[in-house]
Parts: structure tokens; C-alpha cells; sequence
């Protein structure tokens, strides 16, 4: 009893390695039936060949009465069969015993020696119903069809064709189309703008830089970019910048970056002048805030909201930049109003962190701040 | 003559026997809705509607899984009955009859069909 399969061990069946067919539920289900029969009739156990043929010969049978009495009703012209259909059918099919009155040929099938037969049987025997609840079988798949000209609202290419068939394919999935590239454009497009939005970079840090240069040559910790006024009088109250304690040290607890590297002085490249000028511009906004000299106060104001005006903290080179845009001028925004000193000190931190970055970003593009 | 006397009465004798018959018969059918075949109606719907038979009464349904049942019973009994037959020649101290069943249907499945 081979189906082909390679691993089928003596004689006995692997169902589990056969890909179940559609019949095999109705096999299994005839199985069960035909058991349960032959356990009503006396049996104790079964081989399951026994069984396997049993059920076999049961569908047959069942098949063939089918068979017969749908032969009868197309006889008689109909196509929905009769009690009559199937009486005569089972007289056909017969039982291998054959019946009482299969000699007879009468007019009258209600008397037929099958149907009598039958009846008894039902009367006699006990009502042994099958044991499992069985759905509805085969169970048919909902098939999704081609929708229709009209369904798609296409009007079919010619007037042989009705609208209410189902619509032509697509011709890109048949014949070659032309596609045109929409992605170049968007490269170039997002070229240009990053090219325009370094320049903006760059612009500003250069205007910063000369606004620094302008400040002083000497740089330093505690320079900032005001004019010379105020930055020489920030100067004189603090001494020496160079052996003063950095402000951050003395007035913030937590300095994001290093002091020292600025403090030890500009031995390094122009991208380390450009990270110290940003220091100083930070503590010179902080300073105006911290400090209550009204002079300075009047100075300062007078300075920096229009310093802070200028610098404008969009970098966009890169996407990762454009998100924390917005928190940049949202600072600008906010620095040009006297605030409590909670929140400015979390804004303190936030634009260290900032200008960290910003500088750091300017450092990896070092060619870019040439281009000017 | 002679002939005309008994042919008026077969057919009334027919026609009362017919009455009783479709009576019976009409019963039969009503009755079959409360008795459970064992074979389940779907089963049975399932290989008819293969073959081409189409019916909606449930009770015609019904008459063929009894009539099929019927068969697999007889067919049953009657292995069942040449199993013990065959028990009752060789005395053997296992009662079993598994063995026995399948050696019987292939002989039993000669002899029927």
C-alpha cells in the first residue's frame, strides 16, 4: 500500500506524511460510522485494514445509490430525485442478499420487499447516533474574482467587450512600461538643500567669529561678544580670566564640558577659538541674568538681545539636526525675557549641551567653514 | 367469463394494498426524522452530491443512510457471525477477535461480492 512515500515502515500506513487530500476527511468520518455500526453489531476490536475496507465499500455504496437514483429521476425527467427514485435505486444497487419480492415486478414500489425490509431494520435495531458533531462539509472557499469592467469604472477598450466582464490586467504586469525616475529629483532636490543650509551654518559662525575677533584678540574664558564697553567692564570686576576659576565652576553645579581646554588657551586650531567663543556667550547671557548691576543690566540688555537676535542656532546639515531646531528658538525666544532662575538654569545646561554640539558638528565639517 | 370475476378484485386488493403501502411508507419517512442514523447526514450528503443526486427533504436523506447502515450491518453480522464459527472449530485460550476479523473480511469480502 506504497503512495510513493519513502518513509513508510513495513506495512503499515503513515497518514502524517501524506499531504491530506480532500477526501480523506469524508474517509475518516465513514471510519468512525462504520465502527460505530460494527461495534452495535457484536464486534469487540477491528484491524484497521478491516476497517479501512469496510469504510471504502460504504462510501461505494453510498455513491452508488446516488448514482442510481439521480439515473432514475433524469429518466423520469426530473432532476431532484424521488423517495420512488431512491426505492428503486436501492433495489438496484441491491443488497447482496437480494430481498423478498425481487422476483415480483409490481406497479406499487411502496410495497417493494427493500422497503419493508428497511423498515424493520429501523424498527428493530437501536438508535446509535454518531458520536462526533460534524460541520458541514466540503467547506467552500470564499473565491476572490476579477472585478468587472464597471466595478473597476474602466470602460472596456472596444465595444465587443461588455462592461460586466471581469476587467483586463494592469499592462505593467505584461508588457514593459516606461518608468521615469521621480527619486533623482529628490536627490538633487535634498542636495540643494543641504548645501543651502550649510551656508547658513557657516554664515552665522562666521558672523560670530568676527563679532569675537571683534571683542578681542586676547579671547579667553570670560570674554563675551559684546561690545568692547561692557566686556572691558565684565573684564575689570573679574581680574585676571586667565587665573580666575572658570564661572561655571563657581556658579553652575554640573559643567557639561570641559573648562580646562578653553582656560589653557588657544593653542589649538581655529575650531577650538570658534568652541571657546561659544563659552563666553553663554556665560555672558547667564550673566545677565545672575547679576542685578544695573548698569550692567542696562548695558547688557541693551547688547545682547540684539547679539542674541543675530545668532540663529539652525544648523541643518544633517536631518538628525533639523528635529532640535526648534528647541534652539525656543531658547532665543525665551532668553530675551527675564526668568526665574530654575528655568534658566536648565536652559543654561541645555545650551552647553547645544553649543557642544553645534561646534562639534562644525568640527566634523571643517572644510565647510571655508567655504564662505 | 371466468375471467372477468377475478380480475376486478386484484386491483382493488392492490389499490387498498397500495393505500397501506404509501401509508406505511409515509410513516416510515416521518418517523425516520427522529431516529439518528448512524451514519451522519452529512456524510451522506457529501457522497451523493458527488454522484449527482440532489435532494432537499432531509427525510430521503435519512432513507439512504438507513438503508446504508442496513447494509454495513448485514455485511458485519455476518463476519461476525462466521468469526465465531471459525472460534467455535479451533479452540484457542485467547477469545480474541481481532485477529480473526480481517483474516474473515478478505474470505468474507470473496464470498459477498
Amino acid at each position: 500500500m506504497n503512495n510513493g512515500v519513502a518513509n513508510t515502515h513495513g506495512d503499515s500506513e503513515h497518514p502524517s506524511t501524506r499531504r491530506p487530500n480532500a477526501n480523506d476527511f469524508g474517509r475518516a468520518v465513514s471510519r468512525v460510522a462504520v465502527a460505530q455500526i460494527c461495534e452495535g453489531v457484536g464486534f469487540e476490536s477491528f484491524r484497521s485494514s478491516a476497517l479501512d475496507s469496510l469504510a471504502d465499500i460504504a462510501a461505494r455504496y453510498l455513491c452508488d445509490i446516488g448514482k442510481a437514483s439521480a439515473s432514475y429521476a433524469n429518466l423520469a425527467g426530473r432532476t431532484e430525485c424521488n423517495v420512488f427514485d431512491i426505492i428503486r435505486a436501492l433495489e438496484d444497487v441491491g443488497n447482496f442478499q437480494g430481498f423478498m419480492g425481487a422476483s415480483e415486478v409490481s406497479d406499487c414500489i411502496a410495497s417493494s420487499g427493500m422497503m419493508r425490509e428497511t423498515i424493520e431494520y429501523v424498527e428493530i435495531s437501536e438508535e446509535i447516533p454518531f458520536v462526533h458533531p460534524l460541520p458541514w462539509f466540503p467547506v467552500n472557499r470564499e473565491r476572490r474574482l476579477i472585478p468587472s469592467f464597471c466595478q473597476m469604472d474602466e470602460t472596456p477598450p472596444g465595444d465587443h467587450i461588455p462592461s460586466w466582464l471581469p476587467a483586463l490586467p494592469d499592462p505593467h504586469t505584461y508588457k514593459q512600461t516606461p518608468m521615469w525616475s521621480e527619486r533623482k529629483s529628490e536627490q538633487r532636490a535634498d542636495k540643494l538643500e543641504q548645501a543651502r543650509q550649510r551656508r547658513k551654518v557657516e554664515k552665522s559662525l562666521l558672523n560670530l567669529q568676527q563679532r569675537l575677533a571683534i571683542c578681542g584678540p586676547a579671547g579667553g574664558a570670560t570674554s563675551s561678544f559684546a561690545p568692547d564697553d561692557s566686556v572691558r567692564g565684565i573684564q575689570s570686576v573679574e581680574g585676571n580670566p586667565f587665573l580666575d576659576p572658570p564661572l561655571q565652576a563657581g556658579e553652575k553645579d554640573t559643567p557639561t564640558f570641559n573648562m580646562s581646554d578653553m582656560v589653557n588657551g588657544p593653542g589649538k586650531d581655529n575650531d577650538a577659538s570658534v568652541f571657546k567663543t561659544f563659552v563666553p556667550a553663554i556665560e555672558a547671557v547667564r550673566d545677565q541674568f545672575s547679576d542685578d548691576a544695573d548698569g550692567d543690566i542696562n548695558d547688557k540688555s541693551k547688547v545682547l538681545p540684539f547679539k542674541r537676535s543675530a545668532i540663529h542656532f539652525k544648523f541643518k546639515t544633517s536631518k538628525k539636526v533639523l528635529g532640535q531646531s526648534l528647541d534652539l528658538d525656543l531658547r532665543n525666544t525665551c532668553i530675551e525675557k527675564p526668568i526665574s532662575g530654575r528655568v534658566l538654569g536648565d536652559e543654561r545646561d541645555e545650551k552647553k549641551r547645544r553649543a557642544e554640539y553645534i561646534l562639534q558638528q562644525s568640527m566634523e565639517n571643517p572644510q565647510e567653514l571655508t567655504q564662505l | 367469463m371466468n375471467y372477468q370475476h377475478p380480475q376486478p378484485q386484484p386491483p382493488q386488493q392492490s389499490g387498498e394494498g397500495k393505500h397501506d403501502d404509501d401509508a406505511a411508507v409515509t410513516e416510515f419517512l416521518a418517523s425516520l426524522l427522529e431516529y439518528t442514523p448512524t451514519i451522519p447526514d452529512e456524510l451522506v450528503e457529501h457522497y451523493l452530491g458527488k454522484s449527482g443526486f440532489q435532494c432537499p427533504d432531509v427525510r430521503l436523506i435519512r432513507l439512504v443512510a438507513v438503508a446504508t447502515q442496513k447494509f454495513v450491518a448485514e455485511v458485519a453480522s455476518d463476519a461476525l457471525q462466521h468469526c465465531k464459527a471459525r472460534q467455535a472449530s479451533i479452540v484457542k485460550d485467547k477469545g480474541n477477535k481481532q485477529q480473526k476479523v480481517s483474516a474473515l473480511y478478505c474470505s468474507l469480502l470473496t464470498s459477498i461480492i
